[in-house]
């Protein structure tokens, strides 16, 4: 019976493994500890050197376990390692930073050189950051990224362990905010010769001066936790014992682990955020971060028309757009800085909505007056039709985005357009080579000021793909960087004026300003969002 | 034999050497720079294509990637940031390599099971339901049949973990998922070559001899009913990599298959050329003990590649 | 019983015509012929066939005729779910978890199968996809059959150094993995049908050409083409007559593999980001748009479904006839 032997093994093991896969069924359930919190991310850290890190997941990691000069509480900068908020001497030039006692998490005190040994380290070629042009404007940092200089020249020293100074080379209203970023944080400079180019890549080759510690980061996993810093300066209000982090990609899996409780912060998108939108613990996070339309005003010269451009962008129904296709939380808005961005420096009114008084007509949705303007456009430059390629990512919503604006354009007679849907960094290669007649970009805040978003269209910025130039437009922010930088007031006068020109020509034409969908367990309190996308998980507390 | 087998190693080098040097200069045709950030300035960019070679003629990048893979070094990638490439391949080649196999296993035995019994039981309501269930198994793209075996199994159901690397009762459901390429595949392959075998005159003979129906396919059919599958086995590995893509997405495993995507989409040239050489090396060496076994099961291809 | 007494009259004697004896008294078939009469046996296979052709015919017509406007929705009638005028059939009467969610949008309006997030018909969009997803397996396979075929013959008939530099061939290039081959593709040119086609074809002959030659490595010692060799018959001629039919179940089944692989593969790029450009709508991108909404709009995920599953049942069962019919070994 030579079959039963064989054909029997075979089936044996075949329902032996049926049986392995129908028993596996039981799992314990998620931990109901008080003090810990559980949240994903949508990707991996890329890295824990702060040199270097530049996307957002590593950013809040570093924001976690790491302090900077001061650290955000919602939006209000407040003083980290650095004992007060300081106010610049020297014409705004000279920053001087009396530091706090602290710790790193292997004993070390925090020092004065840690911040000197950090920025010199940064803004080194060698180290090959991609955020060193943040640098720019402290004395030699220019030079230094050119390799005219050593890194040693950069305009930084340690007075003493306990001060910490900066030199500029002229004033910049915003360098303090910057301050948040992690490429401004300090490092231990034994810990990092030590570890050498393996610094940052695990959790055991780092080192914290933060509210957390970081554990169990073998470098490329999809999981980690941050403990509590016991050592933390300010370790009374940091209530939360552990954070789980784990990477989720698929929209539905988070909305599945939320629902059974595994995950307490879960991110949405698509059909998911549009079910959360319907519960109770959910919430919106709104970002600094704009999408728009750029024109090539170079390749297309019918484009250069004003009317042509506010006809583009009062046929889009940007409140519809955001309900119905990305279904999330995001904004309409109605010019390119967003809101809760930058607030006046007297009054205290938001930036967006201020500038937004006088051109709001121009981001809405009006399709009579849109035909009006489109066969007066049409009219004057003497063009008949245009056939127009819109280039976008290959992501999901680039591609719904995508299909919703040509429905919707293509209601102006005339006007033809064609989807061509790259990866990522094609579609940045193909915008700065000028090849696109269309393009939906997007561009998030380094650090809270109209400036970063106001800069990039002046006629002769290399990230103004569409070549839209106006020249009172390039006056107005050459003046808030020169002759107004440090009159406050005329500074945001300038700013505001500026929007509104770009607004009222549609320069650029906003489409929507992001904002995330997030379910979150109800248990947590004083949890708080910074304008720079990042959690404050200190004071937050679960009850 | 050895011998046999020699030459067929050193052409998996040759193999390998073509499929790394063809990588690199296709990877050279992608646009855009490796950098993530949109908001590098130009000049930064060139700065930091310097530090990393990029600025150095094609020949000898080329060169210098060639000699680094001679010692196993697969350079660095660029989206983690001091990460070597074979770093980040060892440490997450773990859990997709366990729910390959253990995918190919259920698949293949059951595949084997379901195609023998739907031949010896031809053209009765055991064939008609194992050949539905076998094509079924092959018209639900697999990111639809994971999605439906979490929705219902795991989160109406609660019978298994709904996503997450935690253990052995988390790789089920994506095994499961991942198993039905093979499975349909197996057992469309099993029937087919089962009922020719049955038809053969060697098992006419066999029966004659007084033979059982259950005594020839167990002492005949079976053994050359899995010829072909064997010839399979090589692209059923490589559907179970783009698979494992997709269910570890689903399931969010932190597997390599995801990565794979991401290196490409962020232009990460060392992880995709690591990665390259890593399928193909594992799949030339499937194919190879494929050959191998094929000899082993069925003597006459041996002898011919021997006369060779 | 008693002895029966057997008398020459009893006998009569039959003359046969000598032309009479080479009489063949059922019609004369060439091969096509008996294997077509031998598939028209087989219900399940015409009925399959039959689907087949229907749902091409209809994927065809539906150029001309379409409910709706596939590319183009109203942002007034988004995620509608299926109805059917006003007969209130349960599944297709718009209600969704009991509310009526075509409240307020006026009487005449109505969608078969729903709508999706820009408010188009999901009907109109099926037939799109169906018939995208149908050119591009189709094309896919021509690809996989014409290489395919023709590799694995002259591989494995030819044997010797020939086979081996063939195989070293066929090595290298399923070294690479196809989704890189893809990726290059789509990258190289621009991305849509063209390249996907490309993408599938130059890497889905592999697999034929491998399984042909194996077969063909087999056939080629059997004593009907020993038989033939000696007769004197070329190489070419053998190659036709006698190897493809034998080799006709194999490359029947393979190519039944691939027109499923190729959708699939098409999905599977529409999943991951690079599939079809937007608008366009094929089974894979119905398919993964479908998949993301599972939980709060199923109809957008199910009907695509069916329409794959029923394409994916037509194409095996129709294969699994042709099999039969076709096989010389498998005569009933």
């Amino acid at each position: 019976m030579r079959f039963n032997k064989r054909l029997g093994v075979l089936a044996g093991v075949a329902v032996a493994a049926l049986f392995l896969v129908a028993c596996g069924g039981n799992q314990s359930s998620s931990s109901t500890d008080t003090k810990t919190w559980s949240r994903m991310e949508g990707d991996v850290i890329s890295s824990m050197d702060s040199a270097v890190v530049t996307d957002a997941i590593s950013g809040q990691a570093l924001v976690d376990t790491m302090d900077g000069l001061y650290r955000y509480a919602g939006s209000d900068l407040q003083p980290a390692m650095a004992s007060k908020i300081v106010t610049p001497t020297n014409d705004g030039k000279t920053y001087t930073f009396k530091l706090r006692d602290a710790k790193w998490s292997n004993g070390d005190p925090v020092t004065a050189q840690d911040f000197v040994f950090a920025w010199k380290r940064a803004i080194d070629p060698k180290t090959k950051s991609q955020y060193a042009y943040l640098f720019s404007g402290i004395v030699n940092a220019d030079d230094i990224m050119a390799g005219k200089k050593a890194a040693s020249t950069l305009g930084v020293k340690a007075i003493d362990d306990k001060t910490f100074e900066v030199t500029l080379d002229h004033a910049i209203p915003y360098f303090g905010t910057m301050m948040v970023n992690p490429v401004f944080f300090p490092q231990n400079q034994k810990v990092v010769e030590k570890a050498g180019k393996n610094y940052g890549t695990n959790s055991d080759n780092i080192v914290s001066n933060g509210p957390f510690i970081l554990k169990n980061w073998n470098g490329t996993g999809n999981s980690w936790n941050e403990v509590k810093n016991k050592d933390y300066w300010n370790a009374k209000n940091v209530k939360l014992n552990k954070i789980n982090v784990q990477v989720i990609k698929d929209p539905s899996t988070a909305m599945n682990l939320y629902q059974s409780g595994k995950l307490d912060d879960a991110t949405l998108s698509g059909a998911q955020a549009a079910q959360a939108k319907t519960m109770k613990d959910v919430t919106a996070l709104k970002q600094a971060t704009t999408f728009y339309l750029e024109l090539n005003e170079k390749k297309t010269p019918a484009l250069k028309n004003e009317k042509l451009r506010q006809a583009i962008s009062m046929s889009l129904n940007r409140k519809e757009f955001i309900d119905k296709v990305l279904q999330d939380s995001s904004v309409a808005p109605t010019g390119l800085v967003p809101e809760n961005l930058a607030k006046n420096p007297t009054t205290g009114e938001d930036f967006s909505k201020e500038a937004a008084k006088t051109t709001s007509q121009y981001t809405k949705y009006d399709k009579t007056e849109a035909k009006k303007l489109w066969s007066e456009g049409l009219k004057e430059t003497n063009v008949k039709s245009l056939n127009l390629e819109l280039l976008t990512d290959d992501t999901d919503v680039a591609k719904k985005s995508s299909e919703y604006f040509q429905s919707a354009l293509e209601d102006l007679p005339g006007l033809k357009l064609t989807i061509s849907s790259v990866p990522f960094k094609t579609r940045l290669t193909r915008s700065q080579n000028g090849q696109f007649d269309m393009v939906i970009s997007a561009w998030g805040a380094d650090f809270p000021d109209p400036i970063t978003f106001l800069d990039m269209f002046t006629s002769s910025n290399s990230y103004n793909n569409g070549k839209w130039s106006n020249a009172d437009y390039d006056k107005l922010i050459a003046d808030s960087k020169g002759k107004d930088a440090t009159n406050p007031e005329a500074r945001w006068n300038d700013l505001l004026k500026a929007q509104e020109i770009l607004t009222k020509e549609q320069g650029i034409i906003p489409i929507y300003q992001r904002a995330q969908t997030h379910l979150v367990n109800k248990k947590m309190h004083d949890l708080q969002y910074s304008p720079a996308n990042m959690y404050n998980f200190v004071n937050a507390y679960l009850k | 034999m050895i011998k046999y087998i020699l030459k067929r190693v050193g052409y998996l080098i040759l193999t390998l050497f073509l499929v790394a040097s063809i990588t690199f200069f296709l990877m050279k045709l992608l646009p855009g720079t490796p950098f993530n950030n949109p908001k590098l300035p130009p000049d930064q960019i060139e700065a930091l294509k310097a530090q990393y070679g990029l600025d150095k003629p094609v020949w000898q990048q080329y060169l210098s990637y060639m000699l680094g893979l001679l010692h196993g070094d697969m350079g660095m990638s660029f989206q983690f940031s001091g990460q070597s490439v074979s770093y980040l391949i060892m440490s997450r080649i773990g859990p997709s390599l366990q729910l390959g196999l253990q995918a190919m296993i259920l698949g293949t035995l059951l595949g084997i099971l379901l195609g023998a019994v739907a031949a010896i039981r031809k053209n009765t309501w055991v064939d008609s339901v194992a050949t539905i269930f076998a094509i079924l198994g092959r018209s639900i793209p697999n990111f639809v049949f994971a999605a439906l075996l979490q929705f219902f199994l795991a989160y109406k159901l609660r019978l298994f973990p709904i996503a997450l690397w935690d253990g052995f009762s988390s790789s089920i459901l994506p095994t499961i998922a991942l198993a039905m390429a093979p499975l349909a595949n197996t057992a469309r392959f099993m029937r087919t070559e089962m009922v020719d075998v049955l038809n053969s005159d060697y098992i006419e003979l066999a029966r004659s001899k007084g033979e059982t129906r259950w005594q020839t396919v167990a002492n005949h059919a079976l053994r050359n009913s899995m010829i072909p599958i064997v010839t399979i086995i090589g692209p059923m590995a490589v559907d179970l990599m783009v698979g494992s893509l997709v269910v570890e997405n689903v399931f969010a495993i932190p597997g390599i298959g995801e990565q794979f995507v991401k290196s490409i989409t962020t232009n990460d040239y060392p992880v995709i050329m690591g990665l390259t050489i890593m399928y193909s090396f594992m799949l030339t060496v499937v194919i190879l003990i494929v050959d191998i076994l094929y000899g082993v099961i069925d003597p006459r291809i041996r002898l011919n590649e021997e006369a060779n | 019983m008693a002895d029966a007494k057997l008398s020459p009259d009893l006998f009569k004697r039959v003359t046969v015509d000598s032309t009479e004896k080479e009489k063949i008294t059922t019609p004369a078939l060439t091969f096509t012929q008996d294997a077509m009469r031998r598939l028209r046996q087989n219900k399940v296979a015409i009925v399959s066939l039959w689907v087949i052709i229907i749902i091409a015919i209809v994927s065809v017509m539906t150029i001309f005729i379409s409910p709706a406007n596939p590319n183009k929705g109203s942002l007034a009638y988004t995620n509608l779910p299926p109805k059917i005028a006003n007969w209130n059939i349960p599944g297709f009467n718009g209600y969704q978890d009991g509310v009526d969610k075509y409240a307020g949008l006026g009487k005449n309006v109505w969608f078969a199968l729903g709508t999706d997030y820009l408010g188009r018909d999901l009907l109109s969009r099926i037939f799109v996809g169906t018939r995208v997803s149908l050119i591009i397996a189709l094309v896919a396979t021509l690809f996989d059959l014409t290489i395919g075929v023709t590799y694995g013959i002259i591989s494995g008939w030819l044997g010797g150094r020939i086979d081996t530099v063939m195989q070293r061939v066929i090595e290298i290039v399923s070294s690479v993995p196809n989704l890189v081959v893809a990726i290059l593709m789509l990258l190289v040119f621009k991305p849509g049908m063209t390249s996907i086609i490309l993408a599938i074809g130059l890497t889905g002959w592999i697999t034929m050409a491998r399984l042909i030659r194996a077969q063909t490595l087999q056939l080629r010692d059997q004593e009907f083409i020993l038989a033939a060799k000696t007769v004197g018959e070329s190489g070419g001629k053998i190659a036709l007559k006698h190897l493809v039919p034998n080799l006709s179940s194999i490359i029947i089944i393979q190519t039944m593999f691939t027109i499923p692989m190729a959708i699939f593969f098409e999905a599977f790029l529409s999943y991951i980001g690079i599939g079809l450009p937007a608008p366009t709508a094929s089974l894979g991108t119905l398919l993964s748009d479908g998949q993301k909404a599972l939980q709060t709009q199923p109809y957008q995920l199910i009907y695509p479904a069916i329409v794959i599953v029923v394409l994916m049942l037509a194409f095996n069962l129709l294969a699994d006839g042709l099999r039969d019919a076709f096989d010389p070994k498998s005569q009933r």
